[in-house]
């Protein structure tokens, strides 16, 4: 039992990572019907600026806990969201608004490009900065006094503060984004634009900027993910992105694309699946080594029987 | 640099009126070779010179130009200049393949120094089998390469094929060995599934169960994870007091970090793919207690060992030399010796590859490693083993094995 | 030209010099073809060393060869002056024009190539700042110059036998000039030599030679595309026995024949498929399976041709496995799915060891050993004399790819012509249309998927052995996102375009390789600005061009009219002409 019960907090934390990575999918695709495959990478850019405004700082290391947690690791999440929402917006100006009327492959093959573009170019010059280290190779991400490496203990199981961390900003990213789009008029000329983007326009809504804030609050989430990330696996590279992003994306689908709630329900029965799978599948195919696939099975039995995804409605399928 | 311009201006200016004047025409080439008589051998490098494992790639290509430049200096084989053809292999099988094929049909190449991975190995031999050009690996720990499909009745598949590091079947149980000798009973196996994690693990699995221990758990990952919760949960169930990693650095780091953040603090042992300080870097202060078995003696006990590191230093390459440095030095040095037998009688660089593979076999000198020779499945007969602790952020010398 | 027009000089102002245009033109030229009395080059390691005086070397005899083309485009209307067959048959004017720029960008590469390859501009000899200056007058003259009237050659009546000599010798030079290309070691010359080649193409298009060339091909089409084959087969022995060519060649070919593949479901139909290399992965491991290795895990080895069959099937069996469920949602999760799929096959294969599933692949050893093919007591590991030509190992698997390759060539050309493939165009078109018209569109989208599976299967089961191991890190997504760019830059739906854009994808880096860190990074940039810039491809499908550029009527009505010419082709009814008209 204490290992079911320790593979479900594994999982909620796995979860709550994919959730926020998965909220950037599903805002975007809502309003301009878009995959954005380069998603993960702005995730991975937002880990990356985390890190490079922590050596800007001075690299702080011995910290006391308090200085640790409310003032290194709030800069740092400030300067990760800085750089991926620049480089978000820098690809939806300079990429994909001039395909928006393009036939939908385009924007698609863009983004591919895109997010090989982006890894590569971080592999290649992020070392070139001042400062900043060869970032062809892993780079360990700074420890935060207080949270890196602590756990609770109850009984046999291990609450590590790192997932405290990606839970709690799961869940306090999910309030703002409630309040925002529900209570701010951004927030409600994006509903409207995802409804009808014509329409809105003709309310006077400008659908250019609806469009950039979605990248951007997507982008910002995936920068608090980049930093949850760091403080989970201890370190980043420039390939950190593929995989989370493609595992977001499955949470997204999972969770009924275009819709915020579902995205963060998707992540964290994605996570808790992939935990548990590798407990409770016997045998040859219950190991680790299976895990991504259960994964992508899962989004493809959920394709098959529920296109819709677990939260989505009927028709929402437009493509 | 502005200086070395106007210097470049200079000596352009005065040789370009020169050239202008009186530049001999196409057909007088061959009778301007000024270097008289020097014949030309050329010892290749095929291994990641770019892409994520160029770091290594790049160190083993210098260290063989040192070797080649350090004869080249001394004289090493009277009448012969030794020149150095590095072939990138991107770590790809491919690619290492079209870099064989280009080097084969090249008539200068004597032998390669190369492969890193073992998977490119495989690819790479059976091109420079037929070409009767020499292979050395400094890195490739795959028993298969020397011993054949079944290592139980061992049969040599390539005879070009030596290799100057000591394969997994060497190490595991040197591991398991010492394990066992420091009283740890119970030990968790993880591998990383490629050929050398595997590799590492079933040979010390067998001389670990047949030393008195238990496996209490077996689990693998995959190569490009980054999240071992789910098996760091699975191995901490079966409470192991040591968890040995078949694998290399850039996974196990983080795995060292993520076990003892979810409160296993048991120490991790490898392999020579986790002793690098990158692997402390990535651990952070988790990595001390943590150990590795390494080939060779460390390299402060030994003085041509210190040798080698200095001459590194001082010929100032861009690239730290990686963690096959000394290996790869060894692997050109032992081409080079195989090269004074074959070269000495031998009219053109073609001829002399057969006999420097029968030459090879027989080749026996210190190296930056210990003693370099090759037993008759061309794997090196020196089994020294050193097993390192990280104690304070740094690897140290724990015990040297044989 | 655009540029000119920026600097919004007014056409006429320039009619007063279209004589000194042609006679400075001229003088370039002439220029160009002096320098090559002087040294290009201080140093002998630029080019292929261009540093003699008046002993031009192969590279430097291919731009004497552009330089007095461009000079006769130049010097002809000076020469005849008064409209005729001559005069209106090339379009001179625009050709000087295209001729002018292409020896600028010629002399530019050279001088930039041998500056960087000798470490510095101090090493250029007077020859090759001649060339440059040639090259700057060249320019100038040539946007000078008026356009000229459409070239009339196009048209011309040309007897059967002068049109299949030119195809034969157009098709010669090709293979002249890849054989050349290959052969060029330097990073630098074989640059140069690419844009060489690339300038003499464009000219020869805009002089209006290539129209009468097209009309030759399109009238002999039988002819063109045996002589291509026949090229093709040629090849090997322009290499004399060099095997790194000859091993890239082959990998050029077998490449090709998956992004054919692929272009059927992405250029045909319009669905994207991310893990397209999936099934060239299956089509190897079935194949190396069942090759009589000992490191496979059975020991049954029935005869290659029965293997290439199952490898195929194998393959499409996955096809079907994965596109039935998907292919009911739409496009654009069957992106993301095909892309899971692909990393679940890669995953599995690297799980199939013995430790954590069946021992099937070996894991990420692979199945090694793969044995040499061995067809009709033809050994095909072993080189052999030809016409006193060795031919090595990677020839004969050349030649067997090459046969692939006809075959997938053969079925995709087919498919396109016939019922189905109107049915895949209309379903890319506009699914909802197509369905309503009564186009069983699940059934084909289900077509080309297995379809498209089983030509990688069979491209698949000839790699493993050409490879001689299958390991399951060469079937990563990367290979797919360039498979799928093999058939964006070529173009999509295209035979020729997908050719083109796979040699290019893999020759270049093989001969490019001191910008091989940045191949990725080129590669990630190469797909924006495609799809931004291009999206229909180099090559492009007139029908999918429309698709691309909706607003381009010229374009719409030339399109319409190849309908309609192929509607009077197929239909002889002519009913159906007047009603579209």
């Amino acid at each position: 039992m204490d290992l079911f019960w320790q593979q479900l907090i594994n999982g909620l934390s796995l979860g709550a990572l994919y959730a926020l990575i998965a909220v950037g999918y599903t805002v975007v695709y809502g309003i301009v019907q878009l995959i954005n495959f380069a998603h993960g990478e702005i995730f991975m850019v937002g880990a990356f600026g985390a890190f490079a405004t922590w050596v800007v700082l001075g690299s702080p290391k011995q910290l006391s806990w308090q200085a640790a947690i409310f003032g290194v690791l709030p800069a740092m999440i400030l300067g990760g969201m800085i750089a991926s929402v620049a480089v978000a917006l820098l690809t939806e100006r300079l990429a994909y608004r001039p395909l928006r009327d393009a036939p939908r492959l385009a924007p698609l093959i863009t983004a591919i490009g895109i997010s090989v573009f982006l890894q590569e170019f971080v592999r290649l010059f992020f070392g070139d900065i001042p400062g900043m280290p060869d970032s062809k190779r892993a780079i360990p991400f700074p420890t935060i006094t207080g949270i890196s490496g602590e756990a609770w203990h109850l009984g046999n199981v291990t609450i590590q503060l790192s997932s405290v961390f990606t839970i709690g900003a799961l869940a306090i990213c999910t309030v703002f984004l409630w309040f925002y789009v529900n209570r701010t008029k951004t927030g409600r000329a994006m509903i409207a634009t995802s409804q009808d983007p014509s329409t809105a326009r003709l309310m006077g809504i400008n659908v250019d900027r609806v469009i950039m804030s979605a990248f951007a609050v997507g982008a910002a989430l995936a920068a608090v993910a980049g930093v949850a990330h760091g403080l989970r696996y201890g370190n980043i590279d420039f390939r950190m992105g593929f995989l989370a992003g493609l595992k977001a994306f499955t949470a997204a689908v999972l969770g009924g694309i275009g819709n915020i709630n579902g995205a963060v329900v998707g992540g964290l029965v994605l996570g808790v699946v992939e935990s548990m799978a590798t407990t409770f599948i016997p045998g040859q195919f219950g190991s680790p080594a299976w895990k991504d696939v259960w994964a992508f099975v899962l989004l493809i039995l959920v394709l098959v029987f529920r296109p819709q995804g677990l939260l989505g409605s009927k028709g929402v399928d437009r493509a | 640099m502005n200086r070395r311009l106007v210097k470049l201006a200079a000596v352009t200016f005065v040789a370009g009126t020169l050239a202008l004047t009186g530049c001999g025409s196409r057909a007088d080439t061959s009778s301007t070779g000024s270097a008289a008589a020097k014949k030309v051998a050329k010892i290749g490098v095929i291994a990641p010179l770019s892409g994520d494992l160029s770091a290594l790639g790049l160190g083993i290509k210098n260290s063989v130009d040192l070797a080649i430049k350090q004869a080249n200096d001394s004289n090493a084989i009277p009448g012969w200049t030794l020149v150095l053809a590095a072939e990138d292999d991107e770590a790809k099988p491919d690619v290492g393949k079209n870099a064989a094929t280009k080097l084969s049909s090249d008539n200068e190449v004597v032998g390669v120094v190369g492969t890193l991975n073992s998977s490119v190995a495989q690819s790479v031999t059976p091109v420079l089998q037929p070409a009767k050009i020499v292979q050395v690996s400094p890195a490739n720990t795959n028993p298969t390469l020397t011993q054949g499909k079944d290592t139980a009745n061992p049969a040599r598949p390539y005879d070009n094929y030596f290799r100057t590091c000591t394969t997994d079947a060497v190490q595991g149980p040197t591991a398991a060995t010492y394990l066992l000798s420091i009283g740890v009973k119970q030990v968790a196996t993880i591998h990383d599934k490629k050929s050398y994690g595997q590799g590492l693990v079933e040979a010390f699995s067998k001389a670990f169960t047949a030393g008195g221990g238990t496996i209490v758990a077996a689990q693998t990952i995959n190569p490009d994870d980054k999240d071992f919760s789910a098996v760091v949960t699975n191995v901490k169930a079966a409470s192991p007091a040591a968890v040995f990693y078949g694998g290399e650095y850039p996974q196990a780091g983080p795995l060292s970090k993520q076990m003892k953040a979810a409160g296993l603090n048991v120490p991790l042992m490898g392999g020579d793919g986790i002793y690098d300080p990158a692997y402390v870097d990535l651990a952070g202060s988790a990595a001390n207690g943590d150990l590795a078995t390494s080939v060779g003696a460390p390299v402060e006990s030994l003085s041509s060992a210190k040798a080698f590191v200095a001459a590194y230093t001082a010929a100032a390459y861009k690239d730290p030399m990686g963690a096959y440095g000394a290996q790869s030095y060894d692997a050109a040095n032992a081409i080079i010796n195989a090269l004074k037998v074959s070269l000495a009688k031998a009219t053109d660089a073609k001829s002399a590859r057969g006999d420097t593979v029968t030459a090879l076999g027989s080749v026996s000198f210190d190296g930056a490693t210990g003693k370099i020779a090759f037993d008759k499945y061309g794997d090196a007969t020196s089994k020294v083993i050193t097993v390192y602790k990280v104690t304070g952020g740094k690897w140290g010398t724990e015990k040297i094995l044989s | 030209m655009k540029f000119l027009d920026s600097l919004s000089i007014p056409r006429e102002k320039l009619a007063a010099f279209q004589l000194p245009a042609h006679i400075a033109g001229t003088v370039a030229a002439l220029l160009g073809i002096a320098s090559l009395v002087f040294p290009w080059s201080y140093s002998h390691v630029a080019l292929d060393d261009v540093a003699y005086a008046g002993a031009p070397s192969a590279l430097q005899f291919n731009y004497l060869g552009l330089a007095i083309f461009v000079a006769v485009l130049f010097a002809v209307p000076l020469v005849v002056r008064k409209p005729g067959k001559l005069r209106d048959a090339v379009a001179w004017n625009t050709g000087a024009k295209f001729g002018g720029i292409g020896l600028f960008v010629v002399g530019l590469v050279a001088v930039l190539a041998i500056g960087l390859e000798t470490g510095g501009l101090v090493n250029v000899d007077p020859g090759g700042w001649i060339v440059l200056v040639a090259g700057i007058l060249a320019l100038v003259a040539g946007l000078v110059l008026d356009p000229s009237p459409a070239p009339s050659m196009g048209k011309f009546k040309t007897p059967r036998v002068v049109q299949i000599l030119a195809i034969a010798l157009g098709l010669g030079a090709v293979l002249m000039a890849a054989a050349f290309a290959l052969s060029l070691d330097g990073a630098g010359a074989f640059l140069f030599y690419l844009v060489f080649a690339g300038v003499l193409a464009l000219t020869l298009v805009r002089t209006g030679v290539f129209g009468w060339l097209a009309q030759c091909a399109a009238d002999n089409k039988q002819v063109l595309v045996l002589a291509a084959f026949v090229a093709a087969f040629v090849f090997p022995f322009t290499q004399n026995g060099s095997e790194a060519n000859m091993s890239i060649a082959t990998q050029v070919l077998i490449f090709s024949a998956t992004a054919l593949g692929l272009n059927i479901v992405v250029g045909l139909v319009g669905l994207l498929d991310l893990g397209y290399i999936a099934f060239l992965g299956a089509g190897a491991f079935t194949a190396a399976t069942l090759s009589g290795s000992v490191y496979a895990a059975t020991n049954w080895h029935p005869p290659f041709i029965v293997t290439v069959l199952i490898s195929g099937t194998v393959a499409s069996i996955l096809g079907l496995i994965i596109g039935t469920p998907t292919l009911r949602v739409s496009g654009d999760y069957l992106a993301i799915v095909t892309l899971a799929f692909g990393e679940i096959f890669r995953i599995t294969m690297n799980n199939l060891d013995g430790t954590d599933g069946p021992r099937i692949t070996n894991g990420s050893n692979g199945i090694n050993n793969v044995p040499e093919l061995s067809l009709l007591g033809f050994n095909f590991g072993a080189p052999h004399t030809l016409l006193g030509v060795e031919i090595g190992r990677f020839a004969n698997y050349f030649w067997l790819m090459l046969v692939v390759l006809a075959v997938i060539m053969v079925v995709f050309v087919n498919l396109n012509r016939s019922r189905i493939g109107r049915g895949w165009v209309a379903i890319r078109e506009d699914e909802l249309a197509a369905e309503a018209m009564g186009v069983n569109t699940f059934g084909l989208k289900i077509l080309a998927f297995a379809g498209g599976a089983f030509l990688a299967g069979l491209a698949g089961a000839v790699k493993a052995h050409h490879d001689v191991s299958v390991t399951p890190d060469q079937y990563v997504f990367l290979e797919s996102a360039f498979l799928l760019a093999a058939v964006v830059l070529g173009g999509m739906g295209t035979v020729l375009g997908v050719l083109v854009g796979a040699t290019i994808l893999k020759l270049l880096p093989e001969k490019l390789r001191f910008f091989s860190d940045y191949r990725l990074l080129l590669f990630g940039l190469l797909l924006v600005f495609m799809m931004r810039f291009r999206p229909e491809g180099l090559i492009a499908d007139e029908r999918r061009q429309l698709e691309f550029h909706a607003e381009d009527e010229e374009l719409a009505e030339e399109v319409e009219e190849d309908l309609i010419n192929y509607h009077d082709h197929y239909n002889p009814d002519a009913l159906v002409k007047e009603e579209l008209k």
